[in-house]
């Protein structure tokens, strides 16, 4: 095993008296303990129950907590077709146990239909708690473990707790559904109370003491998942504080990027059988094999993508029929057959996943023999002496090892993929980029539109690199 | 010779081998039996075709003609060459254990997949082996963190493993450095004893002193002398022999 050599006195032995004092530790506990109790005092007392909105010809939306909460903002963002927003009325009541933290949570987990709404509410909520149960266990392993400061959990620790403070104000945002007009309009009530603050400072002595552990560990901190998050966030906040017109665009494409998923991820898996096939074929002993793999690779590598998705789109209907027809001027026996041929029709999102695989297949192949071709041949050699058939040698022996070699590019050929599968909007597949063309064809909102699928795909890929990275250290092997 | 042609475990007869379409002839004609039980020592410079006639026994290589029999199998025709190479087990210059898998599945696995064993039974199997070859505390460690020597036995044992009938050596000690070649050459010794039938190719002219029956010096192809190690030691008769033993024998 690889182990990252400790920079650290702290680690590897039981602390002393002197070393458990050290105050990056105080700093954790004590800020834990707050942030606990301050979820006892009152936080947020006060919660709009009513708000009715009204536009100027007379259209009048009432919304009812909680709908309220995760909505309100959206009612006003969408203005009734040539109507202006009038004023909105908003009634406010007090919250039980003057709306302390564990009572907004008991709240939430008593009605578990609203879950599913406020969710972000339940998790800006719940992060601090967690931070503070993670600074708990952390310290705890460090003052009374037989070996010290668990330096592994530091990075842990410090994402866990460095977001309690974001969380926090985030939470209170969710009072007034990051509206700064409902916050107007009932100030006095919806501003946070001391509960709210104590858990605040507890949560950035808590960042402040986890930070200050990093020279501790070797480990890296600030890696590339940091920037997935940062914009990840941004997306959502765009959305939840400027809903007119960011929260009407990702509503209309958010089905558009559940049908790109679903295409990359159907894709993908054809994708890998068809690039292991290849793959095997390239090195093929057989001419035939050889031959075949070989012409696929070449003469598909060299059409770009977007004309093979028009081919098989446009062109492959009347291909279909040329066949049924020829199938039946050859012998009336073949009439079902060759009608079968006639009436086949491809779905828009079959043909694009018949399109993807085909032409990201050729380049998986060129991976998949690269990756074999790499392995030793007395590896195979071994193998087969040792009385294993050609296949077994491939699946037990040969495959494993070339996994490690075919998985940084292969992983690259998935966010390319993603990338690529915009193409398919040309098919009548109503994926992110159609959607978006379609918004913005519906609202002329052009820079607004493709700002909001541009960081979608950015999202996407960004998480998709690192979940690659992570999934390429874990099957990493001594060699 | 007085056995009759039954009693020869390996039967190699005019076989022939060329490389790159005819250019290269590693194999001319060359016509050997090897009796049950026999440790045949086979030496010769590089390019005479040893490794090539050693990787022909068990079909790693196929011969552009002649025959190889195995334990009575003709192996042109068999179905299975795997059955029959699983009976004869080989061991590598270059080791080529499998890196990925921990020294206990480099033994196990080609049981459970070739000879079908139950997971436990191949496990008792390869800790039996591992014993034998003298590193049984190794057996959850990786190819990567053994020395040459100690990944050496571990190919051995998983050659023996299968159980085979026969054992091919090409070159075991030649990549290994000098202060790890006896622990190597001591477990093929023990093996020797044991009664095993053996083809080895080496110079590790002690081991052919010591352990060989017969000894074969093999030039461009061909066979050119196979007698007794004694013999050959004491009075080559050919001037070829005589010619390459000067050189190696310093």
């Amino acid at each position: 095993m690889a182990t990252i050599e400790s920079g650290s006195d702290l680690v590897g032995h039981r602390l002393s008296a002197a070393e458990r004092r050290d105050w990056r530790f105080l700093a954790l506990f004590l800020g834990a303990l707050l942030v606990l109790l301050a979820y006892f005092a009152p936080m947020f007392p006060y919660r709009i129950i009513q708000a009715t909105t009204r536009f100027s010809k007379g259209t009048t939306i009432v919304a009812h907590f909680p709908v309220l909460i995760y909505r309100q903002h959206f009612i006003q963002a969408r203005h009734p077709l040539k109507e202006e927003l009038r004023d909105v009325q908003v009634r406010v009541a007090p919250v039980g146990h003057a709306g302390s933290g564990w009572s907004w949570l008991l709240a939430l987990w008593e009605y578990p239909s609203y879950i599913p709404r406020l969710f972000s509410y339940l998790l800006v909520l719940l992060w601090p708690v967690l931070g503070a149960l993670g600074a708990l266990l952390f310290v705890g392993q460090a003052w009374f473990g037989a070996k010290g400061l668990p330096e592994r959990w530091i990075p842990l620790t410090i994402y866990l707790t460095g977001l309690g403070p974001l969380a926090l104000v985030l939470a209170w945002f969710h009072q007034f559904d990051f509206s700064t007009r409902l916050l107007a309009l009932a100030q006095g009530s919806l501003q946070p109370r001391v509960g709210f603050w104590l858990a605040l400072v507890g949560t950035l002595v808590m960042a402040f003491a986890a930070l200050a552990l990093r020279r501790e560990t070797r480990r890296a901190v600030g890696n590339w998942w940091i920037l997935v998050f940062v914009i990840g966030v941004s997306t959502w906040l765009l959305v939840r504080f400027k809903p007119y017109p960011f929260l009407e665009i990702w509503d209309f494409i958010y089905d558009g990027i559940l049908v790109t998923l679903r295409l990359v991820i159907t894709s993908f898996g054809f994708i890998l059988l068809v690039s292991l096939l290849g793959g095997l074929g390239r090195i093929s002993r057989s001419r035939l094999i050889y031959g075949i793999a070989s012409l696929y690779v070449e003469i598909i590598r060299g059409i770009p993508l977007l004309v093979q998705l028009l081919f098989i789109w446009f062109a492959l209907p009347q291909v279909f029929d040329s066949f049924g027809k020829l199938l039946i001027a050859l012998s009336p026996a073949l009439e079902k057959v060759g009608q079968w041929w006639i009436d086949l029709r491809l779905s828009p999102f079959t043909a694009a996943v018949l399109g993807l695989t085909i032409c990201y297949g050729a380049y998986g192949s060129e991976i998949f023999r690269a990756g074999i071709s790499s392995i030793h041949h007395g590896q195979m050699e071994a193998a087969r002496s040792l009385g294993m058939t050609y296949f077994q040698a491939m699946r037990h022996i040969i495959l494993p090892q070339a996994i490690r070699v075919i998985l940084p590019p292969v992983g690259n050929e998935f966010v390319a993929l993603l990338k690529d599968s915009s193409l398919v909007s040309v098919l009548a597949v109503s994926d992110l980029t159609r959607r978006g063309r379609e918004y913005m064809a519906r609202t002329f909102l052009s820079f607004d539109t493709w700002i909001m699928v541009a960081l979608c795909y950015l999202v996407l890929t960004l998480f998709s690199s690192r979940a690659v990275e992570f999934i390429e250290a874990k099957t990493k092997f001594e060699h | 010779m007085g056995a009759t042609e039954d009693s020869y475990i390996i039967q190699v007869k005019d076989l022939r081998k060329t490389f790159h379409h005819g250019r290269v002839v590693a194999l001319d004609g060359i016509s050997l039996n090897v009796p049950k039980g026999q440790v045949t020592v086979i030496i010769g410079p590089s390019g005479s075709g040893k490794s090539t006639l050693l990787r022909c026994i068990n079909y790693l290589e196929e011969p552009d003609s002649g025959t190889v029999i195995v334990d009575g199998m003709v192996l042109s025709e068999v179905e299975n060459i795997n059955e029959v190479r699983a009976e004869i087990g080989m061991v590598f210059q270059q080791f080529n254990l499998f890196p990925h898998l921990s020294v206990l599945d480099n033994i196990v696995l080609a049981q459970r997949v070739v000879r079908k064993r139950s997971r436990q039974e191949a496990v008792e199997i390869a800790l039996d082996l591992l014993k034998k070859v003298g590193i049984p505390e190794k057996a959850d460690a990786y190819p990567g963190q053994l020395s040459g020597g100690q990944q050496q036995r571990v190919a051995i044992a998983r050659a023996l493993a299968m159980q085979p009938k026969i054992m091919l050596f090409d070159e075991p000690t030649s990549a290994l450095d000098p202060e790890m070649i006896k622990e190597v050459l001591d477990v093929m010794l023990e093996l020797a004893r044991e009664g095993m039938t053996m083809v080895v190719v080496s110079h590790e002219m002690g081991f052919a002193r010591n352990a060989a029956d017969r000894i074969i010096f093999m030039d461009a192809g061909k066979i050119v002398e196979d007698t007794t190690p004694e013999q050959l030691f004491e009075a080559p008769k050919e001037q070829r022999t005589r010619e390459f033993l000067s050189k190696i024998l310093h």
